[in-house]
């Protein structure tokens, strides 16, 4: 089998009429807007929750950064009570008898 | 509305005009159902694959700039659709003389002993057969063949259809000509034999 043969095998067949005519169904124009609509309008409300989503993430973000410097600040004073009921106890076993 | 060109409909279908979206449909239709003919996979139907790449084109309809015609654009998401489709069927592994129809062989016959154009009433045969052949192939040599050969279309037209570089179209034609030719070879040895 040569090239050339392959050739007119390819030829032929290209001048081989459709036998059947491109021929839109009755009522595909509709059904496929109608479709394409509802896909629309869920990428709508997937972009609405894409949002919300972000949104509810910036906000544990920021609180879980609050909380933690709250905590961080807490330990402080937790510490610093904690020194002021080493030097209270020391002053009552100086004190008293 | 027959007056309004493309980029106006792709314009007013953008604002939610039902109208027009339908008008574009019934403007591409001819052209994508040609597509999906050459593309299809077989276990697809023709209009389920339409209507798959027409909620396709109309969900990046807003990506359409208008640099390129819209022809091409809706013709490149049409081919990649019906590419993805294709991916997921396996490739028949051989062609066998028993799987032609008794007029698929004799036009095999003629290829061998006659070196003339083959006759007019051989053409339907010959595209059973070159479709036959075309089962063989991978999906994107499949479409390299169909849109050079059976529809005539240019490397460079090709290129702007389905967004391969020159270079990879032609080595892919390349390849695919050895296998339909191997493929023809042995089919022509099962005949003589």
């Amino acid at each position: 089998m040569k090239d050339v043969d392959l050739d007119r095998l390819l030829r032929s067949a290209a001048r081989a009429k459709e036998e059947t005519p491109v021929e839109m169904p009755f009522g595909f124009d509709t059904r496929v807007v109608a479709l394409s609509r509802r896909n629309g309008n869920g990428a709508l409300f997937g972009a609405l929750l894409r949002r919300v989503a972000f949104v509810a993430t910036a906000v544990i973000v920021l609180a879980s950064a609050g909380a933690y410097f709250e905590f961080n600040r807490n330990g402080d004073v937790i510490t610093a009570g904690n020194e002021f009921a080493i030097a209270d106890s020391a002053i009552q076993d100086e004190v008293l008898p | 509305m027959a007056d309004r060109d493309s980029a106006e409909l792709v314009q007013a279908a953008l604002q939610h005009d039902d109208e027009a979206a339908r008008e574009l449909v019934r403007r591409l239709y001819p052209l994508i159902a040609k597509m999906v003919r050459s593309h299809r996979p077989r276990r697809t139907s023709e209009e389920d694959l339409c209507q798959m790449i027409f909620i396709k084109i109309f969900q990046k309809l807003s990506q359409f700039s208008g640099k390129v015609p819209l022809e091409h654009w809706v013709s490149r998401i049409a081919v990649n659709t019906c590419l993805n489709q294709i991916e997921s069927e396996k490739v028949r592994p051989e062609l066998r003389q028993a799987d032609l129809s008794e007029e698929e062989q004799a036009v095999v016959e003629n290829l061998e002993v006659s070196s003339e154009e083959l006759a007019p009433d051989r053409q339907l045969a010959s595209r059973q057969l070159v479709e036959h052949l075309l089962q063989m192939l991978k999906p994107v040599e499949r479409v390299v063949i169909d849109l050079l050969y059976l529809q005539g279309r240019s490397v460079e037209e090709i290129h702007k259809i389905t967004g391969m570089s020159v270079a990879a179209i032609k080595v892919r034609a390349f390849r695919a000509r050895q296998r339909m030719k191997a493929q023809l070879e042995k089919i022509g040895a099962q005949t003589t034999s």
